[in-house]
């Protein structure tokens, strides 16, 4: 099965053109939505979550129209929102067992194993009679994750979902997500290049709206071989130097900027190449400087 | 220190928005209660001015109650915010005096709790703005009202409830128990209330109230009109007394608190955190391999998973145990304290009257419940954040719409179900067995749940579309208010637009619900129908997703709106179309709906019209026929009349001119007779005869009158024609003549419509003869003979005016002959029902009780009382003059007691329910069938002339009469309570009127208060200086002069003859102090002191003052010489369990000073003495004529 966006548009009332004319196509295993804030990735996950109409434009999964079955698209659907509170004085396991009731499972029995292996999985099984509401943020997410594959999903979508997480609950998290992403499709959506650097092997970058990149992550990191150059250079000379260069991206390295431009050809002024990595893809693409 | 705290909190609240809309709510309610009639904050206002000083000391009280939750809001939120917010820890740590922290905070939530009750003066004060005012209701500005009920209520009530909610709050630290803690107040003022309802326990309830209200109350019971409008900063000692016990106790609340409050952390009160212990990474579990089912089995069963958590979501909130404890701590207390019937007697707790104290107590909260849970309901998932979790879910959206609905639904119905187990408890405790099960099931379960679940589905509606909660909220109960108010204004009274409205009905052990149940039954369906449209538009408006706007909605009702939500929504509106086409058909084609503005420009148009007719001669009614059938299955009569009509004139007679009624078909035959105007609007008939009637001469008139139910109405509009108790009377034939009594009496409906100033009635004019021509009964009849034959239905019992010739049985249908014994006024009603009756022979004299099987508890006594008090009027008046006496029962849906010639219809709601089994209270049934049957001479034998005082003759002397039938029964110290009850009821109903306070001698008929409760306590004195022989003697005199005559009637001045003709010549004063003024006294003992003499005996020695005032009919008094004999006495101790001592001395002293000392002798230690003992002179304060004995030596 195969996930196939056309030509989606989504402007907000207040003038904000979310989407604009996205086309993208989806197979199975783990697809990497990377964009910085407000580039318009959780409206399109909501689109394809039936949780928001687009102006205009086509989704499919396989053959079903997405925008307008939404129940069957519901029914293949498991889903982890960006950001989502709890009941009060609900515990994981009474969470869990209701939402698998909504998602189809009716039978009791059936249903207690699957939130039991589900807690398993996501390691809150010792912490299944406990409210959801104290939660900390990681186990809250991996109660997230949990409910989402509940009941067998052909379509998983999961928006900024390690947000907010130290790095050893990102690791359980990437973990948990790379074993189920075989064989379904697994969208997620992050602003953080390592989410989509570690586990997928296809990727899209969005920014503005505007779709700037869609394929393998690894393809895309191709492109820009030997266009990426990189100098350690002093604090006041930032400014300089983007203007003499295009200047993807600049972080302090022990207390001094390390800046990365890109470049067809040696850009000399002390800079030395090297090898690009998805960090120098994102920056890149969405200052603009790589030709898409 | 303790300045900076209080400014701290001072400025944060000042600065939120709280205080200022509790203010603006406030200051709304009252402008609205100030300038219009529809708005209503505690008693009605009658003639007293909307801003009076009165007026704005009971807003002042009232609000209270409203300004109570606000405080709470207050003085919780400065009392656990710290803890809520988790800054006590750096508060406390910080080097604060406890004292400082909690005066600060006390006191400053105490202050801003003091703004919003201030709304009342700002509302009040706003009110001169409005453009609808109406200037002569509004008086000066009373700023010294303002000031005081500012001072007397608003300061010692928040001080007090706040000082008891500071404590809870800052004791339990939680927001739900310093809530329960206010309602507790709120349960102590409804039980405080129960103490009103006999008088001798008033001054309990009186200091009893934390809120003061109740000695508000008292305090103002008696105030007049005129006082109402003036007295601005009046306090009683017991309203002072009572401020200052309940100040003090809330300083003292507050004192215990800071004593008992401890700024260390408390353990345990925290939330819980849970520490991740990471014993392994997750392993790769292989989930389970599941069936995923989504038939419609696998639908139940997510419909019950989402039910149960719906509930769930419902009933463990602490919003929701707190209002379900509010409601029955409000509802419970009142059904074990309500439920009385006047005199301090209370009713058995019939399952009518629990279901309705039920309705008045319970249903505000439920519909707080179903307004406030609808939107939690509606918001559960978006309030949680958790709504894309669920949006995503494979699950339609009506399976949540009807999860959530269902759920609101079940908690209503348990609601119900615990109001329907404390009914049962409650008459179960008051040894009380009939329990009408099923009529608690139809009531709380059929009609009023489905009013409820039809607000609920508007509820769950409105919050669909709503793009927010709160704006949901507003429109939700803006359409409630809307829907409540707006029609009343616009003179739409049709139910088929005012949303969920049901027809008004009045339950009856008689019938059941039989008489409205087809308006019920198909209202009921066509809301329902409405509903369940509502309800569909509510699955396709369904919000799911991120709702962008309308064009997001349409767009996915658009996705929703097909297949078999369409076809189900096609096939409701085909149903719902024949309904609503029924219902009209009945409500707006078949019977007419004339709304209240549209009845009263047909009375003013009558009186405009035919107003000229009035006082033109036509001939008296002097015999009827009757022959009546009675259809109660049908709801229906046929009236066949014939009519002897005389010229009674002395002139010939050309016209014949009828009022008739609406709602009936008349056929009138006068053979020979043209009809020459017949207006079918104003219902106005002349005929002109063949050739005018000559004086003397007698002529025939025949008539039909029918009535006939058709199909149902908007209300029903004959209640007295039912399917059993059936109760009409005779105005319902043809009237000769106009009818003055069919004119508008309210002075704005008169003055809006165009209408001259109008007497409440006639003027009294000196003794008259030619204005004397018509009783106050009726303008066209005098005496008649009244001769009828009734059918009814076989199994029901019909009852005309006079003895019984003749009973049978005729095709299915019983037949009854009645016949007057005597020619009586032309005023009879007649009756059919299944009756029980009780029989009992009084010197030849029938005696019966027609009563509904179920009610035969007090029928003994009615017997009694009618024996009792046909001895009494036989011996001291005159002869009786009918072969029966009978006392019926009609249903409930009015509730008098009326006396006819010969017969006595009672209301079911009037005595027949009446808990008499305290030998100690006063017997009520007694009483009224005492006064019931005195009308048969008090009205039947003899009437007064319409015009002022003549309910004096009438009402005033049954009063009278049925005092000493009682006096006779029960002796002198139940008088004394009794004639308590009439002095309280007169002087607390002064205030209330509309018009003037006439004196007796030109009482009005409409004025209760006066011709009975006055004239009890009048009555009874006139007896007391005259004795009860010179009483009876000119009364029997005045009945041999007018008894059984027609006009001239007599008025008040004749029998006020007779009883000057009795009075000493040492009481010049008394008929026109008692009768012709108003007259009251102030009296009171000062000091009463006893000394023992050596002969055993005891000398009393009182000081005594006494004043004698004269009211005018506002109430304005004047202080008057006084020369009167007023009476002294002393009592002894009163005997254990008794409320009265025995009478040591009395005697009738001429006072003319009003200052006195008094010296007299008892034989026995005297415990009690004082001025006017028996409190029979009307004193507006009778408790301090009577002061404790001293004893010296």
């Amino acid at each position: 099965m195969e996930l196939t966006i056309t030509e989606l548009s989504k402007s907000y009332p207040n003038g904000v053109q979310a989407l604009d004319h996205v086309s993208l196509r989806i197979g199975r295993g783990m697809y990497g939505l990377l964009g910085p804030n407000g580039a318009g990735k959780s409206t399109l996950m909501r689109i394809l979550a039936t949780l928001l109409e687009p102006d205009s434009g086509q989704a499919r999964l396989g053959d079903t129209d997405m925008l307008r079955e939404k129940d069957s698209v519901r029914r293949l659907l498991g889903y982890l929102p960006q950001d989502f509170g709890v009941y009060p004085k609900v515990s994981a396991q009474e969470m869990l067992d209701h939402l698998a009731l909504l998602k189809g499972i009716t039978r009791t029995t059936e249903r207690k194993q699957v939130v039991e292996a589900l807690l398993e999985r996501v390691n809150l099984q010792d912490q299944r009679k406990k409210a959801l509401a104290g939660f900390s943020g990681g186990m809250r997410q991996r109660f997230g994750i949990a409910q989402a594959l509940i009941g067998d999903p052909k379509l998983i979508i999961v928006d900024e979902p390690t947000a907010g997480l130290d790095p050893g609950e990102r690791n359980r998290f990437y973990n948990l997500l790379s074993e189920i992403g075989e064989n379904v499709i697994v969208i997620l959506s992050t602003h953080i290049v390592e989410d989509v650097k570690e586990l997928c092997p296809n990727m899209a970058i969005l920014h503005q709206g505007r779709l700037r990149y869609a394929g393998p992550t690894a393809d895309g990191i191709a492109s820009i071989q030997g266009r990426i150059w990189q100098r350690s250079i002093d604090k006041g000379l930032v400014n300089d130097y983007e203007q003499r260069h295009r200047v993807i991206s600049s972080k302090l390295i022990a207390g001094r900027p390390l800046i990365h431009v890109y470049s067809d050809t040696d850009p000399g002024d002390g800079f030395t190449a090297v090898e690009p990595d998805l960090e120098d893809l994102f920056f890149s693409t969405i200052h603009g400087v790589r030709e898409c | 220190m303790l300045t900076r705290i209080l400014a701290f909190e001072l400025k944060f609240w000042l600065r939120g928005w709280m205080v200022w809309i509790f203010l603006f709510v406030i200051a709304a309610m009252l402008f609205g209660a100030a300038t219009s009639d529809n708005v209503r904050v505690g008693g009605a206002l009658e003639n007293t001015n909307r801003n009076a000083p009165f007026v704005i000391l009971n807003y002042y009280s009232m609000i209270c109650i409203i300004t109570l939750l606000m405080t709470t809001a207050f003085i919780n939120g400065a009392a656990t915010r710290d803890s809520h917010h988790r800054t006590h820890e750096i508060i406390f740590s910080t080097p604060l005096r406890k004292w400082d922290y909690l005066v600060g905070r006390f006191s400053g939530a105490t202050l801003v709790s003091l703004l919003p009750p201030a709304g009342v003066t700002t509302g009040m004060l706003a009110g001169f703005a409005a453009p609808w005012l109406d200037a002569s209701r509004w008086g000066p500005v009373y700023w010294g009202a303002h000031v005081a009920g500012f001072l007397l209520f608003a300061v010692p009530n928040t001080i007090f409830s706040g000082a008891v909610m500071f404590a809870v709050a800052s004791l339990t630290r939680s927001t739900v128990a310093s809530f329960l803690g206010a309602l507790l107040l709120l349960v102590a003022y409804e039980v405080s209330g129960a103490f009103t309802n006999k008088l001798e326990t008033e001054s309990i309830a009186a200091m009893l109230d934390p809120f003061g209200i109740q000695a508000f109350t008292l305090m103002t019971k008696y105030w007049t009109v005129a006082e109402k409008n003036t007295l601005a900063a009046e306090a009683s000692a017991l309203l002072l007394w009572n401020r200052l016990l309940w100040t003090s106790a809330g300083l003292a609340v507050f004192l215990l608190t800071g004593w008992r409050f401890r700024t260390q952390e408390r353990s345990g009160r925290r939330k819980k955190f849970f520490i991740e212990t990471i014993k392994a990474p997750s392993k790769a579990v292989a989930l389970p391999e599941v069936k995923r089912s989504f038939t419609s089995a696998a639908r139940w069963s997510q419909f019950r998973g989402l039910l149960k958590t719906e509930v769930r979501g419902v009933i463990r909130t602490t919003s929701f145990l707190v209002l379900l404890a509010a409601a029955l701590l409000n509802t419970i207390p009142s059904l074990i304290f309500n439920a009385s019937e006047g005199y301090g007697v209370s009713t058995f707790p019939v399952t009518y009257q629990v279901l309705s104290i039920l309705r008045g107590n319970l249903y505000v909260f439920l519909v707080v419940i179903v307004t406030y849970f609808a939107g939690v309901l509606v918001w559960r998932e978006r309030d949680a954040r958790c709504d894309e979790i669920h949006d995503a879910l494979p699950v339609p959206a009506w399976l949540y719409y009807a999860a959530k609905l269902c759920a609101l639904a079940a908690v209503i119905a348990a609601i119900q179900m615990v109001a329907i187990a404390s009914g049962i408890g409650v008459q179960l405790y008051k040894d009380y067995s009939r329990i009408q099960l099923d009529l608690y099931a139809k009531e709380l379960l059929l009609a009023d749940y489905a009013a409820f679940f039809y607000l609920a589905v508007l509820a769950f509606f409105i919050h669909c579309v709503s793009p927010n909660k709160y704006l949901g909220y507003f429109g939700y109960v803006s359409f409630l208010l809307l829907n409540f108010f707006l029609w009343i204004p616009l003179d739409v009274e049709t139910r088929m637009v005012k949303f969920a409205s049901l027809p008004n009905y009045t339950l009856s052990d008689f019938y059941g619900y039989a008489p409205f149940l087809g308006g019920l039954l198909w209202f009921g369906l066509y809301w329902g129908g409405v509903s369940v449209l509502l309800a569909l538009a509510t699955v396709v408006f369904w919000p799911r997703g991120q709702g962008q706007g309308v064009r997001h909605a349409l767009h996915e009702a658009r996705l929703r709106f097909r297949g078999r939500l369409a076809a189900g929504a096609a096939f409701v509106s085909v149903a719902w179309l024949p309904i609503a086409g029924w219902v009209f058909y009945n409500t707006k084609v078949e019977n007419r709906l004339i709304t209240r503005d549209q009845g009263e420009q047909l009375q003013a148009d009558y009186e405009k019209q035919y107003k000229k007719y009035e006082g033109l001669l036509q001939p008296r009614v002097a015999a009827v026929k009757y022959g009546i059938a009675l259809y109660p299955e049908r709801r229906a009569f046929t009236i066949r009349g014939e009519e002897v009509l005389e010229n009674r004139g002395s002139a010939p007679i050309p016209q014949l001119h009828f009022s008739l009624q609406r709602l009936y078909d008349y056929e009138i035959d006068l053979p020979g007779a043209r009809l020459i105007h017949n207006d079918t609007r104003l219902l106005y008939r002349i005929y002109e005869l063949a050739s005018p009637l000559p004086p003397g001469a007698r002529m025939n008139l025949r008539y039909k009158v029918g009535y006939e139910a058709r199909g149902f109405e908007n209300d029903v509009s004959l209640i007295q024609v039912v399917q059993n108790g059936t109760f009409f009377n005779v105005r319902v034939v043809p009237q000769l003549g106009y009818q003055p009594d069919s004119e508008l009496t309210d002075r704005g409906d008169r003055r809006k419509l165009g209408l001259p100033w109008r007497p409440p009635m006639p003027y009294l004019l000196g003794r008259c003869i030619a204005a004397c021509g018509n009783s106050y009964l009726s303008n066209h009849s005098d005496l008649v003979s009244v001769d009828t034959v009734v059918s009814t239905s076989a199994d029901q019992i019909a009852i005309a005016p006079g003895s019984l010739l003749r009973e049978w049985n005729q095709d299915g249908r019983r037949y009854f002959h009645y016949k007057l014994d005597r020619d009586s006024l032309n005023f009879y009603s007649f009756i059919s029902a299944d009756y029980a009756v009780a029989r009992q022979n009084w010197n030849g004299v029938k005696l019966e009780v027609y009563y509904h099987p179920e009610h035969k508890w007090n029928v003994d006594k009615m017997l009694n009382g009618m024996a009792r008090t046909l001895d009494y009027c036989t011996r001291n008046f005159s002869p009786y003059h009918h072969r029966q006496a009978r006392i019926l029962e009609f249903p409930r849906h009015s509730t008098f007691a009326q006396a006819y010639p010969g017969t006595m219809p009672y209301s079911e709601a009037i005595g027949f329910i009446a808990n008499l089994e305290d030998p100690e209270d006063i017997d009520h049934v007694f009483y009224i069938t005492a006064h019931e049957v005195a009308h048969q001479w008090w009205a039947y034998q003899v009437i007064g002339a319409r015009m002022e005082g003549a309910t004096l003759l009438s009402e005033t002397m049954a009063q009278y009469t049925a005092l000493m039938v009682m006096e006779r029964q029960y002796g002198r110290d139940m008088m004394r309570k009794f004639l308590a009850y009439e002095m309280d009821k007169y002087l607390s109903s002064r205030g209330q009127e509309k018009f003037n306070e006439q004196p007796l001698q030109k009482v009005h008929s409409e004025q209760g208060y006066v011709h009975y409760r006055k004239g009890s306590v009048v009555m009874y004195y006139l007896k007391e200086m005259i004795g009860e022989e010179a009483v009876n003697r000119a009364l029997a005199r005045f009945l041999a002069r007018f008894a059984h005559k027609g006009p001239p009637y007599p008025t008040s001045n004749h029998l006020l003859d007779e009883l000057r003709a009795e009075t000493p010549r040492h009481l010049p004063y008394l008929i026109r102090d008692l009768f012709e003024e108003i007259t009251l006294f102030a009296n009171r003992a000062i000091e009463a002191k006893a000394r023992k003499l050596a002969s055993g005996k005891y000398e009393v020695t009182l000081d005594l003052e006494s004043k004698k005032l004269k009211a005018d009919p506002n109430g304005n008094e004047r202080e008057v010489a006084l020369n009167d004999w007023i009476e002294i006495g002393a009592f002894a101790k009163p005997a254990e369990g008794k409320k009265y001592g025995r009478t040591l001395y009395r005697q009738r002293i001429l006072m003319n000073q009003n200052r006195s000392r008094h010296t007299f002798l008892v034989d026995r230690e005297p415990d009690q003495a004082g001025i006017d003992p028996f409190a029979l002179l009307i004193d507006r304060v009778p408790k301090d004529n009577l002061k404790k004995v001293e004893l010296v030596q």
